[in-house]
């Protein structure tokens, strides 16, 4: 892996974590209610 | 008035996005993802990211947009939900895609499925240990499937263990959708995330071996050594199919399980999130463990042959070998397949549900006696995949159901949605009870780049293979009557629910006429 594979390695898994963090923190910050009509 | 207004939803929102998720995570994510990354190293990622971006989230929400907007109407699949979307008689028609597809694709990857739990087992009671090269493990897995010089493939082990995937699927299809689908995904994706992570941290803490690292594994999707294969639509075909098929997007049952939601149930942020869970367990647990390994174990050269070799090749010949020479490999090797066999399941009780709710919603079958009719047509329909394998009926299925009409169906209804619907309505219908506001960008992108980029790559995809697919190039004498087997049922399947519809429509037009809005009926 050269310097530069690492970086770009980094970033996207990155990216991914963060915004899968994002959207789960909202989501149960918000509350779990159920669905159904 | 809808006669599908009081049927229960899902029973909470983890519920909902773990099943979402469980329906894009699959076996593609740990064994088809490292297999078309590799040949094309980092460059691989740059259109794959892309379509990502510019395909696979936003047709995430369309589709939870069109399920959430026909759900509201009491349809719970496709023909419905595109009958309310285009008010002309031939849209229906085209959500014959959405149910079609799943239920083809679910035909062999239920079988797919139980390969991973028979190797489960095999790898518990250590039935191939000893078997140390890929070559001799390769062997095994003919034997397992039972191919040989005849025209049947049969092996009774195989079997025993499909049967069991099959009743696991048809059980979960019948029950509803919040003590059925909803409670195993709950349990599986959490069991599947551990497992994944239980996976990765051993591969990457395993030690050097002749010179040979993990990080020389990862970097073989990770570096970019010639950025000219970018100019190849080959490259593009192969990442953007993979984003099709990893989101599960252009097959239906994102339509399906999104017809269970409220009018005012939030769509842009649980899609976004399930879409993000699929990117996690595909692009970090599934970059991180299969080809690592095996370049650690065999090489880079001899990785790459066996990538070439196809899809299961480096799930069930490599790294059978590698966890017999990893200490505690058996413990390890249960875990990988229990993995495959999870991912695989989260995945195929999704692929039915479009066919049930049809059969439910508009033929007006009650869902038990639909569940026992579908479970008996599947698995008769199962059993020239099971038996003729060798044959390459499977790989006929995959081809127009799994890998090609799936990129017609998402193109199709990206036109229809961002264009025939129209996207002012789209977008409104979109961010009803938002709980995330998508960038105004994504309006563009949605309306312009993402039903262009959907057709050029159905165009692509048709120069790249089609022709020679459909007049069977290369395809030896003897199996040309098993591939027109493969075609007469997926012609077969698609009468059938072109009658379906035809009848629907005719037996109860008041129903398809119904102009009441979503979320305001009695």
């Amino acid at each position: 892996m050269t310097l530069l594979s690492w970086i770009y390695m980094s970033v996207v898994w990155t990216v991914i974590l963060a915004v899968t963090g994002y959207c789960f923190y909202r989501i149960f910050t918000k509350g779990n209610n159920g669905s159904g009509r | 008035m809808s006669h599908r207004v009081h049927r229960e939803g899902w029973a909470t929102r983890f519920g909902l996005i773990m099943a979402m998720a469980g329906n894009a995570v699959g076996l593609g994510n740990f064994l088809r993802f490292p297999g078309k990354a590799m040949p094309y190293g980092g460059a691989f990622m740059v259109p794959y990211l892309l379509a990502l971006c510019l395909l696979g989230i936003p047709l995430m929400w369309m589709e939870w947009t069109i399920g959430r907007h026909g759900g509201g109407y009491g349809h719970g699949s496709t023909p419905g939900m595109f009958d309310k979307l285009w008010r002309r008689r031939i849209s229906k028609y085209i959500g014959i895609f959405g149910i079609l597809l799943p239920a083809m694709v679910g035909i062999y990857y239920i079988y797919i499925e139980s390969w991973a739990l028979g190797y489960a087992w095999n790898t518990i009671a250590g039935t191939y240990w000893g078997k140390t090269s890929h070559g001799e493990m390769a062997e095994v897995f003919g034997k397992y499937l039972g191919i040989g010089s005849g025209p049947v493939t049969f092996s009774a082990e195989a079997y025993f263990f499909f049967l069991i995937a099959f009743c696991l699927n048809a059980v979960i299809m019948s029950l509803s959708i919040s003590k059925g689908i909803e409670v195993v995904a709950k349990y599986a994706m959490p069991a599947l995330f551990i497992l994944g992570i239980i996976l990765a941290g051993r591969v990457l803490t395993l030690p050097s071996i002749e010179g040979r690292s993990v990080t020389d594994g990862l970097a073989q999707i990770w570096r970019v050594d010639d950025w000219s294969v970018l100019l190849s639509s080959k490259v593009w075909i192969a990442a953007t199919g993979q984003i099709f098929f990893t989101l599960s997007v252009g097959l239906g049952m994102v339509h399906s399980y999104a017809s269970y939601l409220k009018k005012r149930e939030d769509i842009t942020l649980s899609g976004l999130a399930a879409v993000s869970t699929n990117e996690f367990v595909e692009v970090i647990l599934g970059s991180t463990i299969a080809i690592p390994a095996a370049v650690l174990f065999f090489g880079v050269i001899q990785t790459k042959e066996i990538v070439a070799g196809g899809t299961f090749a480096i799930g069930f010949h490599a790294l059978p070998v590698i966890f017999q020479q990893m200490p505690a490999g058996q413990f390890f090797g249960t875990c990988w397949f229990i993995l495959l066999f999870l991912a695989g399941l989260t995945s195929s009780m999704a692929m039915f549900t479009p066919l049930l709710l049809f059969l439910e919603d508009e033929l007006r079958i009650p869902r038990k006696k639909a569940a026992v009719g579908i479970s008996v047509v599947v698995f008769i329909l199962m059993q020239p995949v099971v038996l003729f394998m060798q044959h390459g009926v499977m790989d006929e299925l995959d081809y127009w159901m799994g890998d090609f009409f799936l990129v017609v169906f998402g193109a199709l209804e990206a036109v229809v949605f961002a264009w025939l619907f129209g996207m002012d309505r789209g977008w409104k219908e979109m961010h009803l009870g938002a709980d995330l506001q998508v960038p105004g960008v994504f309006y563009y992108i949605m309306k312009y780049v993402t039903p262009v980029y959907a057709v050029v790559l159905v165009v692509w995809s048709a120069q790249d293979s089609v022709l020679d697919k459909l007049l069977m190039k290369g395809v030896a004498p003897e199996n040309v009557p098993y591939l027109w087997l493969a075609r007469a049922m997926i012609l077969g399947m698609t009468a059938f629910l072109a009658w379906g519809i035809w009848h629907a429509w005719r037996s109860h037009p008041k129903f398809f006429e119904d102009t009441t809005l979503p979320g305001e009926l009695p």
